[in-house]
């Protein structure tokens, strides 16, 4: 009979995390899928905690850390585990050779697409903004015919900041797509891979790109997680790029999964795609197997442990009907306000919590999932990422910090 | 159980698939399947002729994949294809690729003539003339089908019985890896039924907008393997796209009475045998085989969620070295890359997994898809096997 140790539901940033925490402990792993997930089309940095719940903004994130409340899940498994997680992303990251930057005694403040500036706290190479704040001279660079970003809007909105009140200055690219197909920013990360694309790049800023100038530029420095197109262009140009954050679809996040899928086939995770898991099979308070319910039939995967990671309402991972809120496997509690009209706050822009954000699966200090009086209801099941009840990614900018965090929890208690 | 359901509506515009497509990857052209499939289908409600490069899609189904909302963003492109198909004329190089079971049906007349009729200058010309690539790796037809082969075998009876579909590929193509499967499977005391009426899956047929013809096959099909299913036979396949066709797409498709029965007892030969492991029954008596291999899983293989079975299978023969090649889609797609305007762009679908293949050093493939296999051979110059042949290598040797 085949038996994993530990089967992890669910592909997103907290499941392959989980996965990967638990295969370096040397467990036999299955990573069960439904769909590539939300974080291949996400913005890829690891926002760990930038707002505290009345919107003011943390000195750093260790800090921050220490005011937040006791349900919230980073004070549930401590600030050495956080800690730890950190430092086992940012191994992990060099390792694989795509380092990341940043740590919690700072945010990394990360230039937008709209010209604003967001809190982070790790983020790939490409991201930190510190050439900007160092450089005189900035260039932004757009690219023709790519949706959703103008140079303009940026150079404008980001001189009114202070420390980038720069002398800005804008510069199209065209990369000469032909077909009618939208020009997405993945469209020109895989231009750039290829030498071409890199010759062309480096042709059309050669002009306006001075050495020693900071070159604001859309998150299109190549489809892989490694930086040799960055390094190409930067050799080339003698200057440094930054990428900035946009809306989905980013290539930061697709290179991120990339990275993590690499490191956990290396690390002899299984992975079942389109393995669409319908409930679990229970002695007691033990999980003993998982079933995966797919067109054709139902099929059980025996397993010493679960990972829950299955994600919040975009997910999939908890259910809000009409009249009712669930999370489809376990079937376990979730913590939502009895009225409706009390999940959300009438002032959409108010910058105010939203109540519904920390609906979710209420866990004790190792993550396993508990009733509302405190007690355990399955002692080998561990639950991560948003599934988890008690935060307000949105407005913290803690989304992959917790997932990164209690994935890590997760694999390390399972 | 949960069912495929049609509604486009589930699409919330993700862009998930587009950016895991490689057709999309590979051809600027190609609108991708949020907008070929999903988003398409609601102008087709408003208007009837139109229609966004949908000819691009491959059916690879890396769509469907990686859609978080589960929609079966490729079936719904092929609906829409067959659906343009009922007003625009198919050409006849469509036809010839839909119609592999008839062509092979004539080959297996007069093999020779067949072959070389095929692979010969004068013929690839009429070939191209026709709209078939003169590049593309077409198979070479068997000299003996194995439904004929199969006749000749002598099985040891037993009480255990399976039922085995070859398909198409199989039993004018490779009968080898046919015949393999039932010695396989007599070695784990299963008698092997081959079905001599079923008829072809009908996935050539889906993916060139010949649906009706698709739909006449898959009733034959599924009243056939339906018997069977009614004795308690387990239905094994060894190519998996007439397994995908067979337990998912008839029912995505096709309203066939007692297709989710048939569909519950389609097995991979591998997942089949790993069932038998786990219940204690699999004979492990394995000689070790000290080869190399690179194993490339085919996309409608990875679409079914059953994980890697063969990958499984063939690592616990002793001392044989299997590395997963994970290097995503062959290109070829069944008879997409054949396709004369369509080379190129399975070429460079490929060209990820050719490279993985050339760079990793190892001369031998194991894919259980034989048009994989074709286009593994075709862009790398590598020996390429059916996993089970490896399987039964080593039963033999012992």
């Amino acid at each position: 009979m085949r038996i994993s140790d530990v089967i992890v539901i669910g592909g997103g940033l907290a499941g392959l995390t989980a996965a990967i925490t638990a295969a370096g402990r040397g467990k036999g792993v299955t990573l069960m899928t439904s769909g590539a997930g939300t974080l291949a089309i996400g913005g890829g940095t690891i926002d760990l905690l930038g707002y505290l719940e009345n919107n003011t903004l943390v000195t750093t994130p260790r800090a921050g850390l220490r005011q937040l409340p006791p349900e919230h899940p980073y004070s549930k498994v401590g600030s050495q585990v956080v800690e730890e997680a950190v430092q086992f992303f940012l191994t992990m990251c060099q390792e694989e050779g795509f380092r990341y930057t940043g740590g919690l005694d700072h945010v990394q403040w990360l230039p937008t697409a709209i010209g604003s500036v967001k809190p982070s706290c790790l983020v790939p190479l490409t991201m930190d903004s510190t050439p900007i704040q160092a450089a005189s001279h900035v260039v932004v660079v757009g690219f023709t015919r790519l949706k959703d970003y103008f140079p303009e809007l940026i150079s404008k909105g980001l001189g009114n900041i202070p420390g980038f009140q720069k002398e800005y200055e804008e510069v199209m690219i065209d990369p000469g797509f032909t077909g009618g197909r939208d020009v997405t920013t993945l469209d020109i990360a895989r231009w750039l891979d290829t030498i071409q694309g890199q010759q062309a790049c480096r042709e059309q800023l050669a002009k306006q790109v001075k050495p020693g100038s900071a070159v604001i530029i859309p998150p299109v420095l190549g489809s892989r997680p490694s930086y040799v197109v960055r390094d190409a262009l930067e050799r080339m140009l003698a200057c440094k790029f930054v990428e900035v954050v946009i809306m989905p679809t980013a290539v930061v996040g697709l290179r991120l999964r990339a990275m993590l899928l690499q490191r956990a086939k290396r690390l002899g995770v299984t992975i079942m795609e389109q393995a669409h898991v319908a409930y679990t099979v229970q002695e007691g308070k033990q999980v003993t197997a998982v079933v995966t319910g797919n067109i054709d039939r139902e099929r059980s995967y025996p397993a010493k442990a679960v990972i829950l990671a299955t994600g919040g309402f975009f997910g999939g991972g908890i259910i809000a009907e009409h009249d009712s809120i669930s999370e489809p496997i376990f079937n376990l509690p979730v913590t939502a306000p009895t009225e409706r009209e009390e999940w959300g706050t009438r002032q959409l822009f108010a910058n105010a919590a939203q109540p519904f954000a920390k609906i979710g699966i209420q866990v004790d200090d190792g993550l396993r999932p508990v009733n509302a009086d405190g007690q355990v209801l399955l002692e080998n099941v561990y639950i991560a990422g948003r599934n988890l009840a008690g935060y307000d990614h949105c407005l913290e900018k803690s989304g992959n910090g917790v997932a990164l965090v209690s994935g890590y929890k997760a694999g390390l208690n399972c | 159980m949960k069912k495929h359901h049609y509604n486009p509506d589930d699409c919330t515009a993700c862009t998930s698939c587009v950016i895991h497509c490689p057709v999309a990857q590979a051809v600027r052209e190609f609108q991708g399947p949020k907008l070929a499939g999903p988003a398409g289908e609601r102008f087709r409600l408003m208007e009837d002729d139109w229609e966004t490069a949908l000819e691009y899609c491959s059916n690879c189904k890396n769509c469907d994949i990686s859609c978080p909302s589960r929609v079966p963003i490729s079936t719904l492109t092929m609906k829409a294809r067959a659906q343009y198909y009922k007003t625009h004329k198919q050409s006849f190089r469509d036809w010839l690729l839909s119609h592999g079971e008839q062509m092979g049906k004539m080959a297996s007349l007069t093999p020779t003539l067949a072959n070389l009729g095929m692979n010969n200058i004068v013929s690839k010309a009429i070939l191209k003339n026709v709209g078939i690539s003169d590049k593309a790796p077409l198979p070479a037809y068997a000299s003996e089908s194995f439904s004929k082969q199969f006749k000749k075998i002598k099985q040891q009876p037993t009480a255990n019985k399976a039922v085995f579909y070859p398909g198409c590929f199989i039993n004018y193509n490779q009968p080898q890896v046919g015949l393999d499967v039932v010695a396989v499977l007599q070695v784990n005391n299963f008698e092997v039924i081959v079905p001599e009426e079923a008829v072809c899956c009908g996935s050539p047929l889906v993916v060139n907008g010949y649906m009706d013809e698709a739909e006449a096959n898959a009733h034959k099909n599924i009243a056939i393997l339906q018997d069977y299913v009614r004795k308690g036979y387990p239905i094994i396949t060894a190519c998996t796209s007439c397994g995908l066709m067979l337990k998912q797409e008839y029912q995505e498709l096709f309203a066939s009475k007692g297709v989710e029965q048939v569909a519950g007892r389609i097995y991979d030969i591998s997942e089949f045998l790993l069932e038998l492991y786990d219940e204690g029954l699999l004979n492990t008596n394995f000689a070790r085989q000290e080869g190399r291999y690179l194993y490339h899983a085919p996309c409608h293989l990875r679409v079914q969620g059953i994980g890697k079975p063969s990958l499984e299978l063939v690592r616990m023969i002793p001392a044989i070295e299997v590395i997963d090649a994970d290097a995503g889609c062959c290109g070829i797609s069944g008879n997409y890359g054949f396709k004369a305007e369509k080379y190129d762009i399975a070429m460079a679908v490929g060209n990820n997994l050719f490279e993985t293949i050339k760079a990793s050093g190892i001369g031998s493939v194991l894919s259980e898809c034989g048009t994989c296999r074709l286009q593994i051979a075709h862009g790398t110059g590598v020996k390429t096997e059916h996993p089970i042949a490896v399987v039964r290598s080593a039963y033999n040797q012992k």
